[in-house]
This record gives C-alpha cells, sequence and structure tokens, in this order.
C-alpha cells in the first residue's frame, strides 16, 4: 500500500502543470467570487454608474433640466434615446429598464398634478430594478425638489409618482427562477460531461489504442473529428432531455417555439463538444485536461450566468460575461423560454455559438497535432 | 517484401534511429532485436507510419512508403505492444471495430472476424467483454486485430509480453501459420528462445545502429563467438595442463580440475583433447559443450544484455 502511495505521488508531483492547476485553481475561484460580490478593494466608490436609458417625451426645460441633473448624480450615467429603441432594447434584454418621462411632465408640474414618470424594465432584472427603484425614486424626489427653486410651480415631493411597466414577462406564466436554473444549470453540467468524453482523447492515448487507430488508414484529424462527433451527440441529447425532464417535471413550455428550441440545442452542443475537444488537445495529460477543465468551466460558468445569474452581477462582469459559451447559450434560452424572440432576433446569438464553436475547433486541431499527437 | 534504405531519425540531440538499412523477404521471419532505447520501437513506428524518417526511403512490396502511404497501410499489420483493445468492448466486436478501420466490405470483415477469432483460438469466447479475459487471451486479440484486414506484411511488437505458456504457444502457432500462408513478418522481443524458434533471419541494432544481420550462423561468424568445450578432470598437474596447452593452445583453465576449450571445429577439438588428457593418464569426470548461441553473439555485439 506504502509503494502504491509512494507511486501516486511521485505521478503527481513529477506532473508540474497538474500541479500549478491543482492549486491555481481555488485561488481563482476564490478571487472571481470576491469580486463579483465585493469588488476590488475596499474603495465602494469604484463601482462603475448603472447606464439609465431615458426617453424625454415631454422636452421640455424642465424634462431637460431633470436630465442633466440625473446624469450629474455619481449612481447613473444617463443615455437619451428614443421611446421605440429604449422599448426594443429592455425587450431584446440589452437593458434591464428605461426611464420615460412622459410628455405632460412639465404641464403637470405647473398645475400640480402627479408627475408622469414611467419605468420600462423586464421582469427578468427584476433584482436589478428593485435595486435601482430606490434610488431613483429618491434621486428623482431629491431633483424635483431642488428644481422647485427655479421652477415655483412644481409639485410637492409628496404627490411624486413612479409608474412600473414590465415589457417582458408580466403575463407569462413561466416561471423565471426555473428557466435560470435550467439553461444555466444544463450548460454548466454539459460542460463537464463533455469535457470528460473528450479527454476520453488522452485515455486512448496513455492506453495506445489512439497509435493503433494511427496505425490505420483514417487521418488525425478523423480520429479529432470522430471524438468531436459522440461529444456533439451526447450534448445535444442531454440538453434535449434536461428540456423534456423541466417540461415534464416543472412544466416549462418547451413548445413554445421548437424549431428555434432545436437551433439553439445545436448551437449550444456545437460550441459546448468543440469546447470539450478544445480542453483535450490542450492538455498533455489527463491529469492536465482534468484540472484545466474544471478551471475554465467554473470560470465561464461563474462569468456567464450558469452559477451567479446575470442580474447580480457587476457591469465589469456583465462585459466580460460574453466570451463564455454559457452566457449566449443562456441568453439564447431566455430569449424562447422568457422573451418571445422570433428566430430573427436569435440568429446573433446562434451564430457567435457556431463561431465560438468553429474558432474552438480550428485551435484544437493545431494543438491536437502539436500535443496529443506526441506518441513516441 | 520490405525495403529499408538508410533511414534516420532524430529526437532533438538524441538520434533514435541511424542510418540504418535492412531488406526481410517475403514469407520471412525477421528478428529485430536490440536493448531497450537501442531503436527498434522508432523503426517500428517508422515502419507503421506513425512516424516520418528524417531521411532515407522505406518500401513495402516496392512501394515507396511516404508516396504511397494508404495504400502502404492497408498492406500492413500491426501488433502494438500495449494491450491497445476497448477492454468494455467484446472480442469480436473489438475484432469487427479494428478490421473495419481498413474499409473491409461487411460481409468479408465478418467472415474474416471469425477466421481470425477461430485463428488465435478464442472463437467460442467472442462475446465476452475484453475485460474477462486473461492476460494471454488480450495478446490474442491483440493480434487478431491487426490480421483481420489480411495484411501481406505484418509488425509485431514484443507480442508475449506477460504472456502464460498456453498462450504463446498459441501466438507461435499462429505466427508460424502466418508465414507459412506467405506473410512477411518484423518480430521485436526480448525473448531470445523466441528469436531462434521463431526467426529466418535477425538484426542487431544498438544505439541506432545495425551491428549486425543475417541468420543465426552469420551472426555467430560475424561475432567470432566459437562453441565451448567443458572437461571436469581429477585435478590435473602444472606438467599435466602445459602439455594440454602445448598441444591445444585455445585451451584455458577455470580451475585446477577444469578444462575449457574454445573450438573451431568441436568434433576435431574434442577428439584432440581426449587423446591429450588420455595420454596424460587423467580421469575424465563429466564433458559438456556450449554452442554459440544468440545470448552471447548478442552479448558479445552490444556489450549489453537484452534485458539491460
Amino acid at each position: 500500500m506504502l509503494r502504491l502511495f509512494k507511486k501516486d505521488q511521485i505521478l503527481f508531483w513529477s506532473d508540474k502543470q497538474a500541479v500549478a492547476l491543482s492549486f491555481l485553481l481555488p485561488i481563482v475561484l476564490i478571487s472571481l467570487f470576491a469580486f463579483t460580490f465585493g469588488g476590488f478593494g475596499n474603495n465602494s466608490n469604484s463601482s462603475e454608474p448603472t447606464e439609465l436609458l431615458v426617453v424625454d417625451l415631454d422636452q421640455t426645460p424642465f424634462s431637460e433640466s431633470l436630465i442633466t441633473a440625473l446624469d450629474t448624480a455619481a449612481y447613473f450615467k444617463v443615455i437619451k434615446v428614443g421611446f421605440d429603441p429604449a422599448n426594443e432594447k429592455v425587450s431584446t434584454g440589452d437593458a434591464p429598464f428605461a426611464l420615460v418621462l412622459h410628455k405632460g411632465l412639465n404641464d403637470s408640474s405647473i398645475q400640480k398634478k402627479p408627475l408622469p414618470f414611467e419605468l420600462l424594465y423586464d421582469l427578468a432584472k427584476g433584482m436589478e430594478v428593485r435595486m435601482v427603484r430606490p434610488v431613483l425614486t429618491g434621486h428623482l424626489t431629491q431633483l424635483t425638489n431642488s428644481s422647485s427653486q427655479e421652477i415655483p410651480t412644481v409639485r410637492p415631493p409628496e404627490k411624486f409618482r413612479l409608474e412600473l411597466t414590465s415589457l417582458v414577462g408580466e403575463t407569462k406564466e413561466a416561471n423565471l427562477g426555473l428557466i435560470q436554473a435550467v439553461c444555466g444549470t444544463a450548460i454548466l453540467m454539459l460542460l463537464f460531461s463533455v469535457s470528460g468524453l473528450g479527454a476520453s482523447i488522452l485515455e486512448e492515448k496513455e492506453n495506445g489504442t489512439l497509435s493503433r487507430l494511427l496505425y490505420s488508414p483514417i487521418s488525425a484529424n478523423t480520429v479529432l473529428f470522430a471524438k468531436m462527433l459522440s461529444t456533439f451527440s451526447l450534448a445535444f441529447i442531454q440538453l434535449s432531455i434536461m428540456f423534456i425532464f423541466s417540461w415534464l417535471v416543472f412544466g416549462l413550455d418547451i413548445f413554445i417555439n421548437l424549431p428555434a428550441l432545436i437551433l439553439m440545442i445545436t448551437c449550444t452542443a456545437f460550441a459546448v463538444s468543440s469546447f470539450g475537444i478544445f480542453l483535450a488537445s490542450i492538455a498533455k495529460t489527463r491529469a492536465q485536461a482534468q484540472s484545466l477543465s474544471t478551471l475554465i468551466i467554473l470560470i465561464m460558468s461563474s462569468i456567464g450566468g450558469s452559477i451567479i445569474p446575470m442580474f447580480a452581477m457587476p457591469a465589469i462582469m456583465k462585459k466580460v460575461a460574453v466570451i463564455s459559451v454559457n452566457y449566449w447559450g443562456i441568453q439564447g434560452f431566455f430569449d424562447i423560454f422568457w422573451r418571445d424572440l422570433g428566430m430573427v432576433e436569435m440568429l446573433p446569438k446562434m451564430l457567435i455559438l457556431l463561431g465560438m464553436g468553429a474558432v474552438m475547433t480550428l485551435i484544437s486541431l493545431r494543438f491536437f497535432n502539436k500535443n496529443v499527437l506526441k506518441l513516441v | 517484401m520490405i525495403r529499408i534504405e538508410e533511414i534516420s531519425k532524430s529526437f532533438g540531440d538524441n538520434k533514435a534511429v541511424d542510418s540504418i538499412s535492412f531488406e526481410v523477404n517475403t514469407g520471412e521471419i525477421f528478428g529485430f532485436l536490440g536493448p531497450n532505447g537501442a531503436g527498434k520501437s522508432t523503426t517500428l513506428n517508422i515502419l507503421s507510419t506513425l512516424l516520418k524518417p528524417d531521411k532515407g526511403r522505406i518500401f513495402i512490396n516496392d512501394q515507396d512508403l511516404q508516396e504511397h502511404k494508404r495504400a502502404c497501410q492497408l498492406q500492413i499489420g500491426v501488433v502494438p505492444q500495449e494491450i491497445s483493445l476497448y477492454a468494455d468492448l467484446s472480442a469480436l466486436d473489438n475484432v469487427l471495430f479494428w478490421g473495419g478501420l481498413y474499409g473491409m466490405p461487411k460481409a468479408r470483415l465478418k467472415e474474416r472476424a471469425m477466421q481470425a477469432l477461430e485463428m488465435v483460438g478464442l472463437a467460442d469466447r467472442k462475446k465476452d467483454s475484453i475485460k474477462t479475459y486473461s492476460g494471454g487471451m488480450k495478446r490474442r486479440i491483440n493480434l487478431a486485430c491487426s490480421i483481420l484486414h489480411d495484411p501481406s506484411i505484418l509488425l509485431l511488437d514484443e507480442p508475449t509480453v506477460g504472456v502464460d505458456i498456453q498462450s504463446r504457444n498459441h501466438i507461435f502457432e499462429v505466427i508460424e501459420k502466418l508465414r507459412d500462408d506467405g506473410m512477411t513478418i518484423i518480430y521485436t522481443t526480448h525473448y531470445l528462445d523466441e528469436v531462434e524458434r521463431l526467426c529466418d533471419n535477425i538484426a542487431i541494432i544498438d544505439g541506432g545502429k545495425i551491428k549486425a544481420q543475417g541468420d543465426l550462423e552469420t551472426l555467430g561468424k560475424i561475432s567470432k563467438i566459437k562453441d565451448v568445450l567443458t572437461v571436469q578432470t581429477d585435478t590435473l598437474s602444472e606438467q599435466v595442463r602445459n602439455a594440454i596447452r602445448d598441444s591445444l593452445p585455445s585451451c584455458s583453465f577455470s580451475s585446477p580440475a577444469t578444462i575449457e576449450l574454445e573450438c573451431t571445429n568441436i568434433a576435431d577439438d574434442t577428439c584432440r583433447l581426449m587423446d591429450v588428457v588420455r595420454e596424460s593418464g587423467v580421469r575424465i569426470q563429466s564433458i559438456d559443450t556450449r554452442k554459440a548461441d544468440l545470448e552471447s553473439i548478442f552479448l558479445k555485439l552490444t556489450g549489453k544484455n537484452l534485458r539491460d
């Protein structure tokens, strides 16, 4: 037993990259979660201002002065847009909310009627709205009070009213949490599954069957693509089963746009299976592949919304999220189950997933020949 | 037939194979011997198309291996040193899988699979998972997978490592039958008795170079190793020893009662020694002859035991 223990120790410590990754993994994850929830350092002022789409339908000096004042507040970065673009951005998930200053704002102020503000939002971003609403209300209250010095006819603050209008999800029976849980978890688990299957290339290398495959009249690329096909089919079946299970057990309406769902599953499965092969190709040993896959999957899933929902992320993390397969997969499934978008609106996300898969496949081909085929 | 012309292969500064040439005739078993790290596996990997030589050419049945890689691959079967099988599949499924890579028609593939399994004596266990097989049985399936596509050339890389006697004999019988059917075979092993039993010709490689090649008799001549006659007697006096030395200068005495004679012609030399000993009145207790074997030839040529 001691000999076996000693042998295992020697094997582990002799693979320096695997050792480094084994220690790097917890450090990176701790850093990631600390950043996500706490930001860098202790300086609370370092957080970026929240982008606030503002639609000015009133077009009066009063509405202009309110917008200017909102923009100078540290919490908001105002972006002026028209009503339709604002509506579209919120509807498609590109913006969490938009503030509408309705026509008659100035008149209401003069006539001492309730000021017609409206906040358009996506119910899927409910947590962000709940966080922003009191801050926005406070600012508007303060601004309308201070404006009263310049515009004496302004309504007293107690008569201030902010209407909330959900553009997405208001009438939906679907459970937002369920969609997040199913899509996020499905892609996370899928990544683990395909990385294991991808790493079987390295197992074949270690037990000699890869050499034997290469003695036969088939090319190395054929071996890689065959493995990729296996991982793709596994990914497709696994995703399909997860959605069917969610339909059967939790009542997720998978028939809401079945062709789009099948296409999105196909694109996600392709991107994820390419990722599995990519991992196996850049690693030289199975130990390296295991450590690398755990590290990359957890990071991608954390920043991509599988572990931490996107609405809970700081602004910078939302920007970083676009590098992960999880982000595009989850957003694509949200488009189907939550936003009821058509195929055309979903097409960019599908193309991005296919593009990511294609890039990883090309890199895999290069590294497969360099790393995995070093047989002798 | 296989013709290798001055192939070399280096890995960094390490010259694994250094300008080696040899020929293997059709229907011949060619033993490829060398200590670990001598360049055997590199040569086999080049022959099996896994590696490209830095220089030199290889002809498989007169076709250039580099120029007609696929055509040559179809003519070559490789039995790797590792048991390169899928343990969770049955023997039949393994044989069908590996044979299927060579693009055989389905019916022919099935027919050949059964023939190969019968040849290695495991047709009755074809449906059993490989993981239930003994080491020797796995080796036999390893061999069966390599001959399914009916290659004209078979490369065997230590095919009997860790094999029980029954399986070993079975493997020998299969190899001999394949040779009798006209297959050209290159055989590497650490077991010299296997080479002596199976091989028609032998090449001894060390440090990436071929030290000698030919049949056993040729290798004996090249290595200049002679048969040794050992005679145990009563204690020999100095006078008797001098008399023997005068008559047979190649005699030596490993003990006061042991005469050793390196023989040029073992029959003639034995008679001459017997005459001298009898004339001196010494009583002979035992006579032993040691023929020049591959082990001593190998040791002489490489300065190493095969298992070093």
